[in-house]
């Protein structure tokens, strides 16, 4: 395995872009035929990352190279299991994607299909990335293919919507931006500061009462990525104006940039402030779910409606993520991977829809099924894997959660009166009622497109799915299958980063205590067990005293 | 003073120019009598770029100048590389102290210049199709810029003021440049009567400091402040100072457009003709900023002192917070493109002001140079390359007599994907989003800050970068998304030139932000200046 393997990955779009841009401007598919045959090459090269992945250390295919040394920045790339998944998830996308539109993009191709590999260079960068600087380069880089993508290619009120999704991503990076900062500023002597994350995560954690704004500024920024209730209302917006192919890179890549963020970035660099926050995010994602639940069923936009359900969605993974337990953080990494794929499905299904009969209104749908009949099943396929129904992915995902979230006893209890409430089981039984009001919304929608009496939509008659439809269908159709009977080897791929997330965050003062024995001093009281339990300001300094014992 | 031949190798940049510029300006007494009478009209159609002063007129009453851009263009490189030939030698004082040969002057001093070449480049197709191919353009361009590398280099109050001047005038006349109309003249004579105020300001400061101290060098002012600050000094020089930093600091706050000194800007920006607007923000902010520095950081800047660092930061952050928020909020509702780059401009200078305010304090003195420089050379490079598309719009405007409004800016992308792929890149990089130079420019500067401990100042700049992000998106938005009224292609003159200068400035941009390493490195030298 060449050293360059990941780089190769990650800039394989870029080269695709550049020779689509020197390709003379015209009709035909040659763009279109460039773009696809760049995505499906870049698949391709990523296949090697998902069957040689041994990381000897935490990362595997690192890569470390010289960028700016005058300023401390670093071209550090590499992989840990987490971020391997979402590559892989990346670039299965890619190919989809392209294949999607096809036929609906007709203006401005070539436009399209250097937005569409610049954007896919973007999010493949930003999950590779292991230098700050480099991460938050992808990471703004991501917005402005997306944003064209949105506000060029999208339907009627496109361009309030790309500005809007471009502003409220862009306000919370920019202040993850100066918490960046302040981190280099903190990494060493002047001279020898840094923005490797490697190096800055190694050097332990800050003390406790430093770590609160700097763990709330870089979580604003993927807390809106998520998006975390309340800051989601871009999200509707923005997956319903743009094009198919925005929506489906949308929610099922870039959404995962906020909890891969959260699960990389926020709560392992910050742990005190992580735990002492982290029942609020619960709190946060359990509302999101309940909430994008209700706001789903209220819906008359079939975009709008998947828009919320993502809400809901993410609301489980943050609910995973909050817990700190290891299922529950499995099941959140799985869970990322799982919306990515039925969330795209079904925007991709939303896309060939509205390619047929040009509207989005759930009120002109009806009785698509006896026209439709292929079109209608896989449809339903890839609603019940939304649901989380036994046998597809969503459930093995969903179920971890819920059952991690409910053994979570680090989280602490709740009072009221009398009553004594665990936090996380209090968590995961609301959250488990997502589940249900899930099944109730997705399962009503299909019945009003699909079923009963034939309307507006179904009248003038729906062809059923052409092949290349049937060819971007199938992967989809598989992975759903596959992962929802055998989510082992996932799940095998993501132990090593989880089990490490969960050892830092949910005991934050470990490597600490690590660190002083290195250093040859002693340890505080009582090792590392209960120290987990001890408030984390407490801890922050080491206590006097306990030299002598 | 003592006079050194030597010295002159100092000043080399600034003699290039000036020599450049007395050479177009003589060439101009052959080319307006002899010549315009000799040469017979030819078709105005040939499209072939000029390289000579015989290639074919534009029109039988106006002799063919398009020489002068080249010439002019060729200097301004060859100030350039003087600039970067001597960016690694050893700082040394020149003209007995009264100016220095440092790496912080060199890079400055590279920076105008290259913005001149750019400059004139894009000057070159504008004044054609305007019929404003007057003999003086491109010599006021290198008069002012030698004022700006000798202002960038001054050590001593009087040589700031005499560079100031010459620098300013030639600027107020480029300004005007366009004659016809009233906004020109509007912009010229406002610009002139408050830059004049600002100049007075200035010598009173310069007065007040040459009171308390008795000598207008840098240095001895800094001994002097030294002194006040160990009530050494003679009895109240350390109010005397404090006030000589004050107006001496509002002078320049004029020439930087800092609020509340910015009141001129939006006018004469959008009055004066697009190129030298270009030119404007990109070399006139580089020399106030480096002389204000220097007259900050070598003249008030120990840090022992009260009437120092911890006073005078105090005024910066002040005037940098104001510049960032209004220079963002005011921009926002503005429809004119140029109108609306005056105040970013003014936006800028606040960042660049945040830089100035991180050098306070003595240890992050190198970074926030390098932020400083970073940012000037970024800014630079991309407004030249912003008022540059804007000329060649102004030329289609000046054509068919239209305002200028975002609407005009309505479908480029489909008549002109290039130039909309780079004013979209120029705006992309104002805002500040990677990956382009106005990323990097940012991080350095605000990486100064926060190292400076100047974190509030610094949160505060990057919010008012929001509202900056809304109003540069929406010229992508009319670029790329709003749907064209009316299909009329550029037209009038040539516009090689302009393309070059524009695909330079877009890989200049794209340099800096994908690898800003080769820029970090090479004003290393200028970074470690200040570094005490």
């Amino acid at each position: 395995m060449p050293s360059f393997a990941l780089s190769l990955v990650v800039f394989l779009p870029l080269a695709g872009a550049v020779l689509v841009m020197l390709l003379p401007r015209g009709e035909g598919g040659q763009h279109k035929g460039v773009a696809l045959v760049t995505s499906l090459v870049t698949l391709a090269a990523s296949l090697p990352l998902w069957l040689d992945f041994h990381p000897a250390g935490k990362y595997a295919f690192e890569q470390k190279a010289e960028w700016a040394p005058a300023l401390g920045i670093s071209y550090h790339i590499g992989l840990d299991g987490v971020a391997l998944l979402l590559v892989m998830l990346t670039t299965f996308l890619g190919p989809i994607v392209i294949l999607s539109s096809w036929k609906s993009i007709q203006s401005r191709v070539k436009e399209y299909c250097v937005a569409l590999l610049v954007l896919e260079t973007a999010m493949l960068g930003t999950l590779a990335a292991l230098d700050l600087v480099l991460f938050y380069v992808f990471w703004e880089a991501m917005l402005i293919p997306m944003y064209l993508l949105i506000g060029v290619w999208g339907s009627e009120r496109r361009i309030y919507a790309a500005v809007k999704f471009f502003l409220f991503t862009f306000v919370g990076s920019v202040l993850m931006l100066l918490a960046i900062f302040w981190l280099w500023s903190n990494s060493g002597p002047a001279g020898a500061r840094t923005f490797d994350y490697v190096t800055i995560l190694s050097q332990g954690a800050l003390p406790a009462e430093k770590q609160k704004w700097l763990f709330l500024a870089f979580a604003l920024a993927f807390a809106i990525k998520v998006p975390i209730f309340p800051l989601h209302t871009w999200l509707p917006d923005a997956h319903t104006e743009a094009p198919a192919a925005g929506s489906i890179l949308l929610a099922g890549v870039m959404l995962k940039m906020g909890t891969f963020g959260f699960i990389r970035y926020a709560m392992p660099l910050f742990p005190h402030a992580a735990k002492e926050w982290a029942p609020v995010i619960g709190v946060l994602g359990v509302i999101g779910i309940v909430y994008g639940s209700f706001m789903c069923m209220a819906q008359t936009d079939l975009k709008r409606l998947i828009a919320y359900s993502s809400v809901a969605h993410l609301g489980f993974v943050m609910l995973g993520l909050s817990a700190l337990t290891v299922e529950a953080a499995s099941g959140a990494v799985l869970q990322m991977v799982n919306h990515g794929i039925s969330t795209g499905a079904l925007f991709l299904m939303i896309g060939y829809l509205y390619e047929r009969t040009h509207t989005r209104d759930l009120a002109a749908y009806g009785g698509l099924a006896r026209v439709a009949p292929a079109l209608a099943a896989v449809f339903v396929v890839i609603t019940l894997s939304s649901i989380g129904l036994p046998g597809t992915n969503g459930f093995v995902g969903e179920f971890l959660i819920l059952i991690g979230t409910f053994t979570a006893r680090g989280l602490g209890t709740w009072q009221i009166g009398s009553f004594e409430f665990g936090k996380g089981v209090t968590l995961s039984v609301i959250g488990a009622t997502g589940v249900i009001l899930g099944a109730v919304y997705m399962l009503w929608m299909v019945q009003r497109v699909f079923f009963g009496p034939m309307r507006k939509a179904a009248q003038h008659g729906v062809p059923d799915l052409t092949v290349r439809e049937w060819a971007t269908v199938i992967p989809l159709l598989v992975a759903i299958v596959w992962i929802g009977a055998y989510p082992q080897p996932l799940l095998n791929v993501i132990k090593a980063p989880v089990d490490d997330f969960v050892q830092r965050v949910a005991r934050p003062d470990g490597p600490r205590v690590r660190q002083l024995r290195q250093r040859g001093e002693a340890p505080p009281r009582g090792g590392e067990a209960p120290i987990q339990f001890l408030p984390p300001a407490k801890m922050a300094q080491p206590q006097p005293g306990l030299e002598g014992r | 003073m003592s006079f050194n031949a030597n010295d002159l190798f100092g000043v080399l940049p600034a003699i290039i120019l000036s020599v450049g510029a007395l050479v177009l300006l003589t060439s101009e007494v052959f080319l307006s009598t002899a010549r315009a009478a000799a040469l017979a009209p030819r078709s105005p159609g040939e499209l072939a770029p000029a390289q000579t002063a015989t290639a074919p007129e534009i029109s039988r009453t106006q002799p063919d100048r398009r020489y002068q851009a080249w010439l002019a263009a060729g200097v301004a490189a060859l100030g350039l590389w003087a600039a970067l030939a001597q960016l690694g030698d050893p700082a040394i004082p020149i003209f007995s102290g009264a100016a220095m040969s440092d790496g912080f002057g060199r890079v400055v001093a590279a920076t105008v210049c290259g913005a001149l070449l750019l400059s004139c480049l894009v000057a070159f197709g504008y004044l054609e199709a305007l019929r404003a191919t007057r003999g003086e353009f491109y010599a006021l361009a290198l008069f002012s810029a030698a004022g700006m590398c000798l202002l960038a280099q001054a050590t001593d109050l009087i040589l700031v003021f005499v560079s100031l001047e010459v620098m300013s005038l030639a600027i107020y006349a480029l300004c005007a440049y366009l004659r016809r109309g009233k906004r020109p003249a509007e912009a010229a004579f406002k610009y002139f009567i408050l830059g004049s105020f600002a100049s007075a300001i200035f010598l009173y400061g310069t007065a007040l400091g040459f009171g308390a101290t008795g000598s207008t060098r840098l240095a001895d002012i800094a001994a002097g402040v030294r002194l006040a600050a160990t009530s050494g000094g003679p009895v109240g020089s350390g109010g005397l100072l404090f006030a000589s930093v004050a107006l001496l600091s509002a002078g320049f706050a004029f020439k930087v457009a800092a609020v509340p000194f910015h009141m001129w800007v939006p006018d004469v920006y959008d009055g004066a003709p697009a190129p030298v607007t270009g030119f404007m923000a990109a070399g006139v902010k580089a020399a106030a900023f480096a002389v204000l520095v220097r007259i900050l950081v070598s003249g008030f800047g120990d840090p022992s002192s009260s009437i120092g660092p911890r006073g005078w930061q105090q005024i910066v952050i002040g005037l940098a917070a104001l510049t960032m928020l209004f220079g963002n909020l005011l921009a926002v509702p503005q429809r004119s493109v140029k109108r609306m780059l005056a105040y970013s401009s003014i936006a800028h200078a606040g960042y660049l002001l945040v830089a100035v305010a991180a050098m306070g304090n003595a240890p992050s003195r190198p970074d926030a140079t390098q932020g400083l420089l970073f940012y000037l050379a970024s800014y630079g490079a991309t407004v030249i390359g912003a008022f540059g598309v804007v000329a060649l719009i102004e030329r289609k405007l000046a054509m068919t007599g239209a305002g200028d409004d975002l609407s005009s800016w309505a479908g480029l992308s489909e008549r002109h994907p290039a130039l909309a792929a780079a004013m979209s890149l120029f705006m992309i990089s104002l805002a500040g989003v990677p990956p382009t130079a106005g990323f990097m420019a940012k991080l350095t500067v605000f990486r100064a800050a926060i190292e400076a401990d100047l974190a509030p100042l610094a949160i505060f700049g990057v919010i008012t970068s929001v509202a900056g992000l809304y109003y540069y998106l929406r010229v992508v938005v009319y670029v790329y998304m709003v749907p064209e009224a009316r299909a009329d292609a550029i037209s009038g003159g040539r516009t090689l030139s302009a393309s070059i200068a524009l695909a330079g400035c877009a890989l200049i941009v794209l340099w800096m932000g994908v690898a800003p390493g080769s820029f970090a490195t090479l004003i290393q030298s200028a970074s470690a200046t200040f570094g005490r």
